[in-house]
């Protein structure tokens, strides 16, 4: 009798939990893929709080952009001591779009934080796809003449401004210099150089050190992108997909393949590989977007030995572009709309905090403004003991205001895959015209509506 | 019981308590499988990214544009050697190895048994992250192979697509032999003993009984793995994205993969053409379950 009683319990219990499932998300469910979606949302707890001072935040990398968070949540006390800023830290950038993605398939926003943190190069197409899940902070109290052009050209869309720029993604060029010593090389000597010159100085490096001069992951290649935004040139051209008829690009193609068969550059198959590459001392150069530095400098016996500058180009003029990082969005679950806009207005936007926040995100977690009267600051203009006492946040902010605007596409990611496939077809025998023509098709045929 | 006050005998009983049992599981199901399954096959007629969807232009455009999508076309090629040779090498090594471990007079039976049923027990990911450091350029299995003088430099295995799929390949077989043994030794230990003896008192050998016995009084249970082995690798999402992520140049993308990142993977979210490719290996499964429920038939 008991166990009649205890399993028809269960089975009650059971029963009300399905029917309870379907009752929380039967209201918006006219769009929804799978109305189930609703209770993941809250296994990546993301949430936003009841209290009028509190704002929530979800970002990634804890010794990156979360050191700059708070270094801003404390800069914006000092006006308003009851201001908190909640951070919920996710493992990888990918969390956050995948939350937003499902939050706005389902239509239910109910479990995204107030703000997020937002890969620059995903931002446009997730405005597009998904234009309910955020709001603009166009009327925000920032100078928008205060930042670095590129970097806004993210953010902006239909003309309004949708961030708040958090770091700055411009590309270094590292040298291990006392190894280019070694060969009979400075600085000066790698600095505004052609790529051919490049190849020729990187020869004779991995010849004498069996290190190479430049490395990169080789599944979702940073390289065609960064050597052609330095030359002022796109994969993307009026909307359409510019590779093919690319006289820089096919240049650009050569130089890589050239380079891999002179041992001058070394593509990992990963990025694990990658950074284990340079973590494993194989490399005599970086090249990558200035985040890439925390990377660089976990080697500790090579203090010291890097220095910084400006990328080689076909043309021989030093070379300016930027790749990743990241703004700060304000989605559309956020009801303290004007807490959130004078907090990033306050902080990363420019205003009375913009110098305390950014000074202690470069100090803490190596974040670099583009905002240019922060990058003025004391801070910035310090030498830096791993870089041999290079200036190298002042050096960064300087690159950065060369760099060129490009034009941006919703399948930027996509086109990085295609041509990162032709590259690896050139290398294994296809000819440079047939694999671009053939990454032309594939993108294309990823455009199509 | 033998007062049926509301006329209903013992049966009809029997069947209203049946239903009841069965009702909030089939609930359940109806409720997050079949109605998400009904969502996805509305979706996959629709086309445009996001949010921004309207209804697809012929209205079977996904289901004509993923015949002209090279990519796709790849995917399913490379899914379909992975079918190919992975499964029936996995089986044949797993009713071996079942054989092997059903003989009573082996010594330590139990512990081989969970040796070789070990490998289920882990996550896919991190045993794909192990075989990705394995194979790695300065992996143990580079380490080995030079210091024994077999390679004379560390090969790029994950960096070429020969070596790319057979890694995948290998890997796929170490995950999911053990547990297809499970199964066969399950099925052979319904076999009569006595049937055996027979076959020995007739004269026939160890070759003869396990073709003429074995496979044959098998067969339900080989038929099963053979479709769970199908529909598993038709399904391949894991090992590809975590061991290769369909690299080098997309040569051993899978199906699943490549529906992934139409949908979530690049953020390009065209959820329609990513629900359409899902039913085609839908209706992949089932044809080639089918087959092999057929195949399976004749030989009974």
């Amino acid at each position: 009798m008991k166990k009649k009683i205890v399993s028809l319990l269960l089975v009650g219990v059971l029963a009300m939990s399905a029917f309870v499932g379907c009752g929380k998300s039967s209201g918006n469910s006219a769009k929804s893929d799978d109305s189930a979606n609703t209770e993941e949302n809250t296994a990546a707890k993301m949430y936003t709080s009841d209290d009028e001072n509190t704002l929530t935040v979800a970002a990634w990398d804890a010794n990156f952009n979360i050191p700059a968070l708070k270094a801003a949540e404390k800069a914006f006390q000092k006006e308003n001591p009851d201001f908190k800023l909640e951070i919920i830290e996710q493992s990888q950038s990918s969390d956050i779009e995948n939350a937003i993605t499902t939050a706005a398939q389902s239509g239910n926003y109910e479990n995204l934080p107030d703000i997020v943190l937002f890969q620059d190069h995903y931002i446009q197409q997730y405005v597009t796809n998904y234009p309910d899940a955020w709001q603009d902070i166009d009327d925000a109290d920032i100078d928008w003449s205060d930042f670095g052009e590129e970097k806004l050209s993210f953010s902006t869309i239909d003309g309004k401004h949708y961030g708040a720029p958090v770091d700055n993604g411009t590309v270094i060029f590292a040298y291990r210099v006392d190894l280019l010593e070694q060969c009979g090389y400075t600085l000066d000597d790698v600095t505004g150089i052609t790529w051919d010159k490049f190849i020729e100085i990187g020869e004779k490096v991995y010849n004498e050190t069996g290190k190479y001069l430049l490395s990169m992951d080789g599944s979702g290649n940073d390289l065609p992108y960064m050597m052609l935004q330095a030359e002022g040139v796109s994969q993307f051209k009026d909307g359409k997909a510019n590779i093919a008829d690319n006289k820089t690009m096919t240049q650009i193609i050569e130089v890589i393949e050239k380079m891999q068969q002179k041992n001058v550059l070394l593509l990992a198959n990963d990025w694990s590989g990658y950074t284990n590459d340079i973590q494993k001392d194989k490399v005599a150069g970086v090249m990558n977007g200035n985040w890439i530095i925390p990377t660089i400098e976990q080697v500790a016996e090579n203090s010291g030995k890097w220095e910084i500058t400006s990328m080689p180009t076909l043309s021989g003029e030093e070379g300016y572009a930027s790749n990743g990082g990241a703004s700060l969005y304000v989605t559309a679950n956020c009801k303290k709309t004007d807490l959130a806009k004078k907090f990033l207005a306050y902080t990363f936007g420019g205003g009375d905090g913009a110098i305390d926040t950014y000074d202690n995100a470069l100090r803490d977690g190596g974040v670099i403004t583009t905002c240019i009267s922060a990058g003025k600051s004391d801070v910035y203009q310090e030498g830096v003991e791993y870089f041999n006492n290079q200036a190298i946040y002042a050096k960064i902010v300087e690159m950065g205001s060369h760099v060129k605007v490009v034009e941006q596409s919703d399948y930027h990611y996509t086109a990085r895959e295609k041509v990162a496939a032709a590259i690896t077809n050139i290398h294994n025998g296809t000819s440079v015209e047939d694999a671009l023509a053939q990454a032309q098709q594939d993108l294309e045929f990823a455009m199509e509506e | 019981m033998s007062k049926n006050k509301k006329g209903m005998n013992i049966q009809a009983k029997q069947q209203r308590a049946g239903w009841i049992f069965l009702a909030p599981a089939t609930l359940m199901i109806a409720v997050f499988s079949f109605y998400p399954m009904i969502q996805a096959f509305i979706t996959s007629f629709t086309t445009g990214t996001g949010v921004n969807t309207k209804a697809a232009d012929p209205l079977n455009y996904n289901y004509l544009r993923m015949f002209a999508d090279r990519t796709f076309l790849r995917s399913v090629g490379n899914t379909f050697l992975y079918l190919a040779i992975e499964v029936p090498i996995m089986l044949i090594l797993a009713i071996l190895l079942a054989q092997l471990l059903n003989n009573k007079d082996l010594k330590f039976r139990g512990l081989f048994r969970t040796m070789v049923f070990l490998p289920c027990a882990t996550s896919l990911v991190s045993y794909a992250l192990i075989f990705k450091s394995l194979f790695a350029q300065d992996g143990l299995i580079n380490q080995v192979l030079v210091s024994l003088g077999i390679l004379e430099s560390n090969y790029n295995f994950l960096g070429n697509t020969g070596s790319a799929r057979a890694v995948i390949i290998i890997a796929l077989i170490w995950r999911w032999t053990g547990y297809n043994m499970v199964f066969y030794l399950a099925g052979l230990q319904n076999i009569e003993y006595s049937v055996y003896e027979a076959a020995k008192i007739d004269g026939a050998n160890g070759w003869k009984t396990f073709w003429k016995i074995t496979v044959p009084l098998l067969m339900p249970t080989i038929v099963m793995t053979v479709i769970m082995s199908i529909n598993g690798t038709l399904q391949l999402f894991d090992e590809s994205v975590n061991l290769t992520k369909g690299g080098p140049a997309m040569s051993t993308m899978t199906m699943s993969h490549y529906i992934y990142n139409n949908a979530f993977g690049q953020g390009v979210g065209k959820f329609g053409y990513a629900s359409a490719m899902s039913f085609f290996i839908f209706i992949l499964v089932a044809i080639l379950s089918a087959i092999s429920m057929k195949v399976g038939d004749n030989r009974d």
